[in-house]
């Protein structure tokens, strides 16, 4: 520990502290441009020169850590006028275009030459200029060089965190431009993280340009609806329409770092083909209706016990989740429930439940990620968690740690990795199997990248391990997960510390098996009495007409169940269909009464993220058109009387009892871990079967298919944001570059995909590092419905390519 | 197009370095000497080879004047202007050479023949002001020591 007197005052910190640390802590604020705390250090800016003791020129407290018995001054003369200065140095060259530049009002340049700053300044040379216009690098990037002040945040925060390094200082001195390589249009990850930490207005968002000013913007903090990891978003709308969306530095588990879907994924609420308007059908049309005739159409025809059932969407809140499976259960009388998500069979997702320990409370992911032994299986985490992604690879570049990616695909991460392990699609469990019976025959000599891995579990003492939502698709998902069970067991009898979390694709998924939408369980993991059939069961049992009503909440099951063709077939047969959701999608066309729905910043409400950080949704903006949000129309149909999420949150409270400490009101931007209380109700052992679907190698269809979210897509709802469609608008096919050159084919041809049931050309991506006879293609696109390759029943699909 | 010489050139200078990104200066000269000047699609041929991100690449390209980002001629004339060369009449040496060959900084004469450069220090202060012509130095520069040395460059 070490004692310095930063402007008189005492204060005691860790070795090693920063003095800008320090002096921070004591309650003195130090200006910063290239400062920033997760990023390496550069002291360049000297904009937080300090003055300390003894000590003739004036230090970078960024980059000096303190010393015992220190003494530091950071606000007298001399330090305020080296301030001033340095300001002035940056003022000579910054155009000071004030009032045409999209930061004005929210500039850190513009905060501190008002505060520190110099009133006049004595150049007169002509300032440096690169460009009269702005230049666009990408469909979200809009950058003016003139403006720079050389940080490098932009460049630094690509390369580490975000790990692409597609920005660099192209130059030198005052002549370099932070750009992409030779100029050319980004080939980025489109997260625009560049945007948010520009602290001038170099790098600005083009969707967002000349729309508004900060101080005309109400914002709102809430929580993005894309993935599960929770990040914390501020979404800004100027009369009643978003315009953008922005991430605060030291708010949430992202701290100011998004992705692009949750950056420039908000278009869709005002795509301008939303639902607003509920819908009948009479003589076989949707024709638009009052909401009573449309709520009394439900109330009387939807009807009642074994032949209803309800499926729901993961993307809502916790509240409206939990009313509906109210509604379900008590007023249909029936526990057919179940979630969309992945279409997982209910034993998968019970067992994810147990081995996650979710009854056991939440873990926080910066407590998780201080293991030092970091195990990522099933999920295409770049892709499908992107910030998870990046915390991860923060974490991984400390090197004492180790880092194992087991997945088919070579991501993004790859590249952070320290072992990466490979499988086909079908069998994630052999890479399981393959470490513990290293583990388990003692053995200490590692021939193949299993046998490392396992030789690093083995002399680990802190393991994280990171299950993705790839294993809750499989259809012998609960083998994978029995066989992390065991190996669970297996390190925990070893004295090893194990720590599990779920990797989810949907926002509130975790919340949404908390709520009991599932037809094992009531909320707060409960046993039901009867067991219900899972979506699966549901459309089977559709399909032989034994499924009379059914109520879809907020997905679109026939474009999205992994055999699409039998999924429209089962939805029409049912004789009463009601769907309730935001925009006409293909399960909505079919319905009888269509219900439109409100979005996630229409409402009030929480999210559970993966972690079980409960976190609070906020409302910004109204309803579109005579649309309501989900919970009033859920309750109107029940008749439950609740006039708020909030008085939903204390019913919540009851029967949940992993949520009996939340304090809706209290929720603020950190969010809070549900608690381990409750724990121990479900057991893998207790009743869970196998489905096992092996997929059997067939020379004729060598590839096998695995699908997912692509980075800039989520679902069927990021089609209606035009942004993110304009970064990535057609669905591919991406191979190895070692199959592709067997084949013959070269990197965006046009080549066929082709199973014995169907058949779609798409554009051919190669990846170096993939595992041989994988073939993924994106979920997200309607041209080209990766569904369509499945077959209930029948397991991974798969295909061969071959040349147009 | 890099030659296979060229590569060959560039893995054995890899060889040399525990990472492959720190034979990035190699590899750009051993390029620039092969095609003259370094293009887009040589430093992302380079940049595959060193398996490093283009635009860090690019970034050394870019700050180092002695690499040419654009095509130069015969004779590559590089003065210096840094500080020592500055004090001891660097700018009039420049304009000096401006005017005897019509072209201005950074320019190649009609001919190909000429290309003239202002470049950093080159590490001879004590012979101030200086230049460099392709591979050469030409140390206490004067006009009459200049109109010489073109007299010899044919």
């Amino acid at each position: 520990m070490a004692t310095v007197k930063i402007n008189g005052k005492e204060i005691t910190t860790e070795d090693g502290t920063l003095i800008l640390d320090a002096a921070r802590q004591a309650g003195f604020e130090i200006p910063t441009f290239c400062y920033q705390a997760r990023l390496s250090r550069l002291g360049s800016c000297r904009m937080c020169l300090v003055e300390i003791g003894g000590q003739k020129k004036l230090q970078p407290s960024c980059i000096t850590p303190v010393l015992h018995g220190m003494e530091v001054f950071t606000e007298n003369e001399t330090v305020k006028s080296a301030r001033s200065s340095m300001l002035e140095f940056l003022l000579a060259n910054h155009p000071l275009d004030c009032p045409t530049c999209d930061k004005g009002g929210e500039c850190e340049l513009q905060d501190f030459v008002f505060k520190s700053g110099p009133r006049r300044s004595p150049f007169s040379e002509w300032k440096r200029r690169f460009h009269e216009k702005d230049e666009i690098l990408s469909p979200i990037i809009v950058k003016n060089h003139n403006r720079c002040i050389h940080c490098e945040r932009c460049a630094r925060i690509c390369d580490e965190v975000v790990g692409v390094s597609a920005l660099g200082g192209i130059g030198r001195g005052a002549k370099t431009q932070e750009t992409s390589f030779w100029n050319t249009t980004l080939d980025c990850d489109h997260c625009g993280n560049c945007i948010e930490v520009c602290p001038v207005g170099s790098f600005m968002s083009l969707p967002y340009r000349y729309k508004s000013r900060p101080w005309d913007l109400k914002e709102a903090d809430t929580v993005c609806p894309y993935c599960a990891t929770g990040c914390q978003i501020t979404i800004g709308a100027r009369n009643g329409e978003i315009l953008r969306v922005r991430s605060k530095s030291a708010t949430g588990i992202n701290k100011e770092t998004l992705c692009s879907r949750g950056r420039f994924g908000y278009h869709f609420m005002q795509s301008g083909k939303r639902l607003t308007k509920p819908m009948i059908k009479k003589g076989g049309k949707l024709i638009e209706c009052s909401w009573d005739e449309a709520l009394s159409a439900i109330k009387q025809r939807f009807g009642m016990g074994r032949k209803t059932a309800g499926i729901a969407s993961a993307r809502l809140t916790n509240e409206e989740l939990f009313v509906f499976q109210k509604l379900v259960r008590d007023v249909f009388k029936t526990n057919n429930i179940d979630l969309d998500s992945r279409f997982a069979n209910k034993w998968v997702t019970s067992a994810m439940v147990d081995i996650c320990g979710f009854g056991e409370g939440g873990i926080s992911i910066f407590d998780a990620l201080k293991a030092d032994t970091i195990f990522i299986i099933g999920s295409a985490i770049s892709d499908e968690n992107p910030i998870t992604d990046y915390l991860i690879r923060t974490t991984a570049s400390d090197k004492r740690k180790t880092l194992i990616l087991a997945h088919p695909r070579r991501i993004k991460l790859n590249s952070s990795a320290t072992i990466s392990l490979k499988y086909k699609p079908a069998n994630p469990g052999d890479v399981i199997k393959g470490i513990v019976n290293f583990i388990e025959k003692g053995k200490d000599k590692a021939e193949g990248d299993i046998d490392t891995a396992a030789l690093r579990f083995k002399n680990a003492s802190n393991i994280t391990m990171f299950l993705g939502a790839d294993i809750l698709r499989l259809d012998n998902g609960v083998d994978v997960l029995k066989n992390i069970a065991v190996l669970k067991t297996l390190l925990k009898k070893a004295g090893k510390n194990i720590n599990c979390l779920p990797l989810f694709d949907r926002c509130n998924q975790r919340g949404a098996i908390n709520m009991g939408i599932h037809p094992l369980f009531l909320p707060g993991f409960k046993k039901t009495e009867e067991e219900g059939m899972d979506c699966g069961e549901i459309l089977s049992a559709a399909k032989n007409g034994e499924i009379e009503s059914l109520y879809v909440l907020g997905e679109d099951i026939v474009s999205m169940y992994p055999d699409a063709g039998f999924a429209k077939d089962a939805v029409s047969k049912v004789k009463f269909l009601v769907v309730q959701d935001t925009f006409l999608t293909e399960t909505a066309k079919m319905a009888d009464v269509v219900l439109p729905g409100a979005t996630y910043a229409e409402k009030d409400g929480t999210f559970t993220n993966q972690e079980g950080r409960v976190q609070r949704v906020r409302k910004i903006i109204s309803c579109v058109g005579d649309s309501k949000d989900d919970l009033s129309i859920l309750d109107n149909i029940g008749g439950f009387g609740y006039k708020s999420a909030k008085d939903v949150f204390d019913d919540i409270k009851e029967e949940v009892p992993s949520y009996k400490d939340i304090l809706f009101d209290a929720l603020n931007n950190a969010g809070v871990l549900v608690n381990g209380q409750g724990a121990g109700v479900m057991s893998h052992e207790s009743g869970v079967r196998s489905q096992r679907q092996e997929a059997i190698d067939d020379s004729e269809y060598p590839f096998q298919i695995i699908t997912g979210n692509h980075l800039f897509h989520s679902g069927r709802l990021s089609q209606k944001a035009h942004v993110l469609v304009k970064l990535l608008a057609e669905p591919f096919v991406e191979i190895s570059d070692e199959d592709a050159k067997e084949l013959g084919l070269s990197d965006k041809e046009v080549v066929i995909v082709k199973s014995k049931e169907y058949e779609a050309a798409l554009k051919l991506r190669m990846v170096k590092g993939s595992q041989k006879g994988v073939a993924f293609i994106p979920e997200n696109f309607d041209s080209v419905s990766v569904n369509l390759f499945y077959k209930k029943g029948k397991g991974i699909p798969k295909v061969k390519i071959i040349k147009q | 197009m890099l030659s296979t010489q060229a590569i060959e050139n560039i893995k054995k200078a890899i060889a040399k370095y525990p990472r492959k990104k720190s034979a990035s200066m190699d590899a750009l000269m051993i390029a620039q000497k092969e095609c003259g000047h370094l293009t887009e699609d040589i430093l992302l041929e380079i940049a595959h080879l060193l398996e490093m991100p283009p635009v860090q690449l690019n970034q050394v390209a870019a700050f180092y004047t002695m690499y040419n980002k654009r095509p130069v001629g015969k004779y590559h004339i590089q003065v210096c202007t840094n500080i020592s060369c500055s004090l001891l009449g660097s700018e009039h040496i420049f304009q000096f050479f401006s005017k005897m060959l019509g072209i201005k900084k950074g320019e190649t004469t009609s001919d190909k023949k000429f290309t003239l450069s202002e470049v950093e220090c080159l590490g001879s202060c004590g012979t101030a002001p200086m230049m460099q012509i392709n591979d050469d130095y030409y140390e206490n520069l004067t006009e009459a020591k200049i109109e010489e040395i073109l007299k010899t460059l044919k």
